[in-house]
């Protein structure tokens, strides 16, 4: 198979890339052109990512399709990506017995470091990860947060083009969250790095990634940058009222207004500059305090679920217990047709 | 009796005062009521537009930063696949000498095999003592000859009963389960470490660490016999293809321990069920072999037995006499079947580690 048609610029590209596990269908067809940056890699519990992560490393053999990680085929030259890449597994990976400096150095001469440079670049990068005092200490004894300081120590000890990050902040505090987000965020910023990063938190991957890549049954159903993304879904005005929440809701549908109702909060589609007074008159024709009012936002969680459940996946939390009329949830008109993907 | 009052008329004088006050105040909003109240009661307000406090300031650090968190990039050139092998060989046999920075052997294994070592070698000081004392008895007993090249690789006890079983039990523990149970193994695999190699390492690593035993007490002792002996070089070159004989059937007997403990590493999440497993099969088959043998007399059923298969070439080798009833084409081919059996096991099983979480 020709791999004349990719070219070298993009940080990640597969075309019609396919991972078959028997009858099951890991990756289906899978078409990304991924530029360099911080990349979010979302998707449920069995969508494929994992695999993909795996397909990208120069893992697993793939089924069918081509593949291209910093320019280098996946299928034939594995070790060659693996050596500019690093990798910080989601769970333990490592030696509990030994040193943070130890571990760190040997990560370093697995990747062909001579011993000399491996023990002064270990040195370097756990400072850099804020385990300076720490890492003459044995990784038995350290906490999650600077285990996972540790990991994250191990995988850019050879200053790699592209960081795979699986699951970075699991099991961390507020303090050590933020202390990794932050790093992985000066690993693109300052460092002039790539990330990609799968995780369940969506607040991690909007708090480090610019772009998403959605997973869903071994498709990629989204791949865009946040923001974009964001503007596609349709604004809506949250309102907390008092003292009549069916009247009000009444009078803003009469008044043509998409409504969704949990209770006492209301959220209003947006749908221009006057969605607001249409709002105020409504309160005062039904006699109703209006006792907040903010223009919601949508997060990156408000997208993937939205998304999901598009897909029909059902994806359901608390916040979707407003989703009482599908309507009011809908993405921009042309978005679902060729839009998202 | 006194005349003064029981009520002091000045207390009523100020209770009228306060309420004077606190009637003029508006009492319209419960906020300002209260406030108005703490002034009247307290008379707060008076020269507190003049007054000043000494307050705490936020710190300011102006003396330098204590954590400047700066990404140092890295231009170096990584080396070639030998120098990567070569890093996991070294961390698995280092260990054993030193476990600072390398793999950690727990201070029990590695006097254990010290002892081991130590032991495998008493020959060595029954030889000197026929030396010193100059006793031919004993120095036959102890001297160079077949049967004792022979017994000190493939000797039943207390070599193969005891010393190399317990010593590869106390090595493999650990060797590929830990990676398993601790997912170190993303640690190789997410490097450019193939399985190949991975599973090579390791295998190389355990075997140097037989080896090393093994063949420090062999060759010591032919070595020590040589000397002690007093012999010449025409004895020594036509004793050289024993010794050679005796090197063969000992790279046989490391190899085969080695795949059969490595196997079992393989299989496991721990270090103990590799290390009861390898004794259970070496010594267990060994039982049951001699108890078939001695109530049914079918030597054939040593076929099972690693180490039995093992003696019978070893035997063979040697030239000295046979004590298997089958031919030892049967040993040879037994033989290669368990250590093809163990290296598929080997193989699959490092196959299934994964990346990602399993």
């Amino acid at each position: 198979m020709c791999l004349s048609g990719l070219g070298s610029d993009w940080l990640i590209e597969a075309r019609s890339l396919t991972k078959n596990y028997g009858q099951h269908v890991a990756l289906d067809k899978v078409d990304l052109h991924v530029p360099h940056g911080s990349i979010g890699l979302l998707g449920p519990n069995g969508a494929g990512k994992s695999t993909l992560i795996k397909t990208l490393l120069g893992l697993i053999h793939i089924t069918s399709g081509e593949g291209k990680v910093l320019g280098h085929d996946i299928r034939t030259e594995g070790d060659l990506i693996r050596s500019k890449i690093g990798y910080m597994a989601e769970y333990d990976s490592l030696n509990l017995d030994l040193a943070a400096i130890d571990q760190v150095r040997y990560s370093a001469e697995l990747l062909g470091m001579s011993p000399t440079v491996a023990q002064q670049r270990a040195h370097e990068v756990l400072e850099y990860v804020g385990l300076r005092d720490q890492r003459y200490r044995k990784i038995g004894t350290f906490s999650t947060g600077m285990a996972q300081s540790a990991k994250l120590g191990c995988a850019i000890v050879h200053d790699p083009e592209l960081l795979i990050v699986d699951e970075p902040s699991n099991g961390l505090d507020q303090e050590h969250r933020g202390f990794m987000l932050n790093t992985l965020f000066q690993i693109v910023r300052e460092g002039g790095r790539s990330i990609l990063m799968s995780s369940h938190l969506m607040d991690d991957v909007q708090a480090v990634c610019d772009q998403v890549v959605m997973i869903h049954k071994g498709r990629v159903v989204v791949h865009r940058k946040i923001d974009d993304l964001a503007k596609q879904i349709d604004r809506e005005i949250e309102i907390t009222v008092w003292g009549g929440a069916s009247r009000i809701e009444q009078a803003l549908k009469d008044a043509g207004l998409t409504v969704r109702r949990m209770g006492r909060v209301m959220r209003i589609l947006r749908q221009d500059e006057s969605t607001v007074d249409h709002i105020l008159d409504a309160a005062a024709k039904s006699q109703v305090q209006v006792r907040q009012m903010q223009e919601y936002e949508p997060s990156l969680e408000d997208l993937f679920l939205l998304i999901m459940d598009q897909l029909g996946y059902g994806t359901r939390t608390a916040a979707d217990l407003l989703s009482s009329t599908p309507e009011g949830r809908v993405i921009g008109a042309n978005s679902a047709e060729e839009g998202l993907v | 009796m006194t005349d003064e009052p029981l009520v002091d008329s000045n207390q009523d004088t100020e209770m009228e005062a306060l309420d004077a006050v606190a009637d003029s105040v508006d009492v319209s909003t419960e906020p300002s009521l209260g406030v108005t109240r703490m002034e009247a009661a307290f008379g707060s307000g008076d020269g507190d537009e003049d007054a000043t406090a000494v307050v705490a300031q936020p710190g300011s650090i102006e003396g330098g930063t204590i954590f400047d968190q700066v990404y140092r990039p890295w231009r170096g050139k990584l080396g070639s696949r030998w120098v990567r092998n070569y890093a996991i060989y070294r961390h698995h046999v280092y260990g054993i000498i030193s476990s600072k920075g390398h793999r950690h052997y727990h201070p029990f294994v590695r006097l254990a095999l010290l002892a081991i070592l130590i032991s495998s070698m008493a020959a060595l000081g029954f030889l000197l003592l026929a030396s010193l004392i100059g006793d031919p008895t004993i120095m036959r007993g102890f001297g160079l000859n077949r049967v004792n090249i022979y017994t000190k690789i493939l000797g039943f006890f207390p070599r193969n009963a005891l010393f190399w079983p317990l010593l590869t039990a106390l090595v493999i523990g650990g060797m590929i389960s830990e990676d398993r149970a601790h997912g170190t193994s993303a640690i190789y695999f997410s490097r450019p470490i193939n399985r190949i190699d991975y599973a090579a390492m390791k295998y190389l690593s355990v075997a140097s660490i037989l080896g090393g035993v093994i063949l420090i007490s062999y060759v010591s002792f032919y070595s020590l016999a040589i000397v002690v002996e007093g012999r010449g070089w025409g004895y020594i070159f036509d004793s050289f293809p024993l010794f050679v004989s005796g090197l063969g059937i000992a790279f046989l007997l490391i190899i085969t321990y080695t795949s059969i403990g490595m196997a079992l590493s393989s299989v496991s999440k721990g270090k103990f069920f590799p290390a009861v497993g390898f004794l259970s099969i070496i010594l267990g088959t060994k039982l049951l072999a001699f108890l078939v043998d001695n109530l049914f007399e079918q030597s054939i059923v040593y076929l099972i037995s690693p180490y039995d298969n093992l003696a019978h070439l070893g035997q063979y080798f040697m030239g000295i006499d046979l004590r298997y009833d089958h031919p030892v084409a049967f040993s040879v081919v037994s033989l290669l079947a368990i250590n093809a059996v163990s290296l598929y096991v080997l193989s699959a099983r490092v196959n299934s580690l994964e990346v990602t979480r399993e």
